[in-house]
């Protein structure tokens, strides 16, 4: 028996000639008809949007809501705002990781405050029942509702330059809306998700928009009321028709993530420790780096650094790739195994000239051809600039390992230079 | 995904069950992979090609395509020598998507025209995409 399931866009998924797979149990799309480099492309240089209604929200509440998440969730809420790290407040959010005792990742996940005593958890598809769990078994004392929110919120994601100049045109007051909307803050809210701020759609559907995604590029991730997502989909569509707006699948979004050195749960992070890797500031890190500004489950094992392998970016000088899978592995330039690959995709927005990686954003004349990028996780550490092979025994591929791989991105441009 | 009514099959060809065409008849044979395996592998943003002059068995594999999703490996459908590239696909894999009927990926002279026998027809192939 088919136990997939579908998100409330799928019928148009299938309608528009998706090339359909399973994720997270999801039937989900891959890339439509205009096919995946062009999808990946309206993102680096117009405006695509994403049916992200596969991942699982969680709603904490309560007097000791806080409390718990500071005590599950890997960033320091009382310690991550901008330079002079101040405490999360009402519509701001932050990027972090749920950790076991042992420091290995149950799932990454965005936490949003929407009220002082109310945050929404935002984790990947299929993760809300084992996160909800989680909460609820470590909620100690203090008063805490948990609910598990999945498949019961419309979510789709608008990225790109264009996104703010689209989405404009199918907001009620853009202007205000907009206004000092900065990176990982939001407003907006409705239902369970309720916050001090409303922001409709024009025709009065409420939405939660907060100014994030997955992609590194500007756009936002949008929060309806799941029996409006398929008519958001429609006026995003149309809004972006002279723009050259595309719907995406998830290669593009894939490809997009691992150029911005973003990991994807279950396949950069995962049942190993959250150390030696791209993304240390998701963890509660003082200045020094010799320990963390607050407790949390996983910090004594992270704390113990008994970890000996390295999470590593990685870009190659062309397309081809090595599948990572199955015997695929990595070796130093003389054959010396050196470990596994996690990712590798193609971002196609990118190529090399005169060695140095540019991007279609950029302002160089190029043919981009796409490099292949990703991350290799190795048994020993290794820098950037160092030259490694992935193989799958029969293929070999020189890649290099990178402290960044797009360049151009625009994910943290300021508001009102994307409004203009 | 393209339907099976959606779906392109070239003129005079014979297939495989690895979604590659040949061309029949003549001295020589082109070599290329259907409209049904490029859209299953979406974007093609590399090829690997063998030299001309290269010499293979039914079976070997001649060079890889890759798509965004994956690295597809060709296996020649019928043995014999390669009399010619398509250099157009080195700067343009994309040619394979838009049209993979008349963008041939090698050219051979077949050692023995009898393989060709043991190809599928295109009534045969869409019998094999119905599944």
């Amino acid at each position: 028996m088919d136990s997939s399931k579908k998100t409330v866009l799928h019928g148009w998924h299938v309608e528009n000639g998706a090339n359909m797979a399973l994720f997270g149990n999801y039937d989900m799309p891959l890339w439509y008809k205009t096919g995946v480099k062009a999808e990946h492309l309206a993102v680096i240089q117009g405006a695509g949007i994403f049916d992200t209604s596969h991942m699982a929200v969680v709603l904490v509440k309560g007097e000791g809501a806080r409390v718990l998440l500071q005590h599950c969730l890997s960033k320091d809420l009382d310690s991550c705002l901008g330079k002079g790290k101040t405490p999360l407040v009402d519509g701001r959010c932050v990027y972090g990781v749920f950790l076991k005792a042992d420091g290995t990742v149950i799932d990454d996940a965005i936490v949003y405050q929407l009220e002082a005593e109310s945050f929404m958890v935002v984790v990947n598809a299929g993760m809300g029942g084992e996160i909800a769990s989680h909460l609820v078994t470590n909620a100690g004392e203090g008063a805490v509702i948990v609910v598990d929110m999945t498949d019961r919120v419309g979510k789709m994601d608008i990225q790109g330059p264009d996104s703010a100049r689209i989405l404009g045109k199918i907001l009620k007051g853009p202007a205000a809306v907009f206004e000092r909307l900065a990176y990982f803050s939001f407003k907006g809210g409705f239902g369970d998700l309720q916050t001090s701020s409303h922001v409709e759609l024009e025709g009065g559907t409420p939405v939660l928009i907060s100014r994030t995604g997955y992609t590194g590029e500007f756009g936002f991730e949008l929060f309806v009321p799941i029996k409006n997502l398929v008519a958001l989909w429609s006026m995003l569509l149309e809004a972006g028709l002279d723009k050259g707006i595309l719907a995406c699948g998830l290669a593009a979004r894939d490809s997009l993530r691992a150029g911005a050195v973003l990991p994807l749960s279950h396949q950069d992070i995962g049942p190993w420790p959250f150390l030696n890797n791209p993304w240390p500031f998701a963890l509660p890190w003082n200045d020094d780096t010799t320990t963390f500004s607050k407790d949390f489950i996983g910090a004594a094992a992270l704390l113990q650094k008994s970890w000996g392998k390295h999470t590593l970016p990685f870009a190659g000088f062309d397309p081809r790739k090595i599948a990572a899978e199955g015997e695929s592995f990595v070796t130093s330039e003389t054959g010396e195994r050196l470990g596994t690959i996690l990712t590798c995709t193609t971002d196609m927005a990118i190529g090399r000239v005169a060695g140095e990686i540019v991007s279609v954003a950029g302002d160089k004349e190029f043919q981009a051809k796409g490099l292949c990028c990703g991350f290799v996780l190795l048994d020993k550490k290794c820098f950037p600039g160092e030259q490694i092979i992935l193989t799958d025994g029969k293929r070999q591929i020189k890649v290099e390992i990178r402290a960044d791989v797009r360049p151009n991105r625009t994910a943290r441009k300021a508001m009102n230079t994307m409004l203009v | 995904m393209k339907e099976l009514s959606e779906l392109i099959f070239g003129k005079g060809l014979r297939y495989t069950d690895d979604h590659e065409w040949v061309s029949e008849g003549g001295d020589t044979l082109k070599i290329g992979v259907s409209d049904y395996a490029q859209d299953q592998m979406g974007d093609i943003v590399f090829v690997e090609l063998p030299e001309v002059g290269a010499v293979f068995e039914k079976g070997d594999e001649f060079g890889t395509l890759e798509s965004v999703k994956a690295v597809s490996e060709l296996y020649i459908p019928i043995s014999g020598e390669v009399v010619a590239v398509n250099e157009d696909l080195g700067d343009a894999p994309e040619l394979i998507n838009q049209d993979p009927y008349a963008n041939w990926i090698i050219e051979i002279k077949p050692s023995d025209t009898g393989e060709l026998e043991n190809l599928l027809n295109v009534d045969a192939y869409r019998e094999l995409l119905k599944g």
